[in-house]
């Protein structure tokens, strides 16, 4: 049976480590599934603090 | 008449060099990869059949066993598309070798008992003996568990190599036997080409199972030790 001829087994079962791991992973791996949208609340805005109130010297960067 | 017979099976060679590695490697071209964001029919299909047998296969595991996914999809789908490239006339199918099946068996199921025992030993262990056994079969009970976890990877291989030859050398066969008997009677010869049609339908449906099979067994033992 040809099948157990041992000379040919380090080469297959190398390019069929390389097959499987290397090239098919990476293949399958790229891709992507997105999810599906959902609605995004947009009243979520918090108070500005009263003391973010007016712009002053120190925010500057070269101050 | 053996030499003929088993002749499709042995590693082609071209002009003296072995060709495996490029008919191992032939069945990821078809397979393209996503590189867009809105991709092409043919890679949005796969896409699709990736995530319904995902779905189907995953679902059942815990967290730990669902980092095996791409593994696991990777490998139905390099074992399918193997088998079905294997359906072509006169082309290697390269899930016939042994060497190779025995390569994708036994890491996989050494990855699942390692796993087991590194992470929770006792369950592992414990798997070794039935639950309510009574207690003077308790060592012949953990002897014939232990064959059978050693036995799985051989199984494994075995089952995927056999099946697929065998599918091969009846269709081989049985082809061989219509041709020669067109010569002597037609009506034989046309019946023997009814089973050659069942038998090819039968060998497609074969080449996904099997495929299907070596995956789920594989998950389960990832289930037994996750």
């Amino acid at each position: 049976m040809p099948q157990l001829d041992t000379s040919t087994w380090l080469l297959t079962i190398l390019s069929m480590i390389f097959t499987l791991f290397a090239l098919l992973q990476l293949k399958i791996s790229k891709h992507f599934y997105s999810p599906s949208p959902k609605p995004v609340d947009t009243k979520l805005q918090k108070q500005q603090t009263p003391w973010n109130h007016t712009w002053t010297k120190i925010y500057l960067p070269l101050s | 008449m053996n030499e003929n017979l088993f002749a499709s099976f042995m590693i082609p060679v071209m002009l003296g060099v072995p060709i495996t590695t490029l008919i191992i490697m032939f069945p990821t071209m078809l397979f393209p990869t996503p590189n867009r964001l809105i991709n092409n029919r043919m890679i949005a299909i796969q896409q699709w059949l990736t995530k319904l047998t995902s779905k189907q296969l995953m679902i059942t595991h815990s967290p730990k066993g669902q980092a095996w996914s791409l593994m696991l999809i990777s490998l139905f789908l390099f074992i399918a598309s193997t088998n079905l490239l294997g359906m072509l006339p006169h082309s290697f199918t390269p899930t016939t070798q042994l060497s190779m099946n025995l390569g994708m068996a036994i890491p996989l199921w050494a990855g699942t008992v390692f796993i087991g025992f590194r992470n929770k030993t006792k369950m592992s262990l414990a798997h070794l003996l039935p639950l309510g056994t009574p207690t003077f079969l308790i060592p012949m009970l953990v002897m014939i568990e232990t064959t059978s976890l050693f036995i799985q990877p051989l199984a494994l291989a075995v089952r995927l190599t056999a099946n697929i030859t065998a599918g091969h050398l009846l269709l081989h066969l049985i082809g061989s036997a219509t041709l020669a008997l067109m010569n002597i009677s037609l009506f034989t010869a046309l019946i023997t080409f009814i089973i050659l049609t069942l038998l090819i339908i039968l060998e497609f449906a074969v080449a996904l199972i099997q495929a299907y099979v070596f995956t789920l067994l594989v998950s389960l033992y990832l289930q037994d030790n996750t």
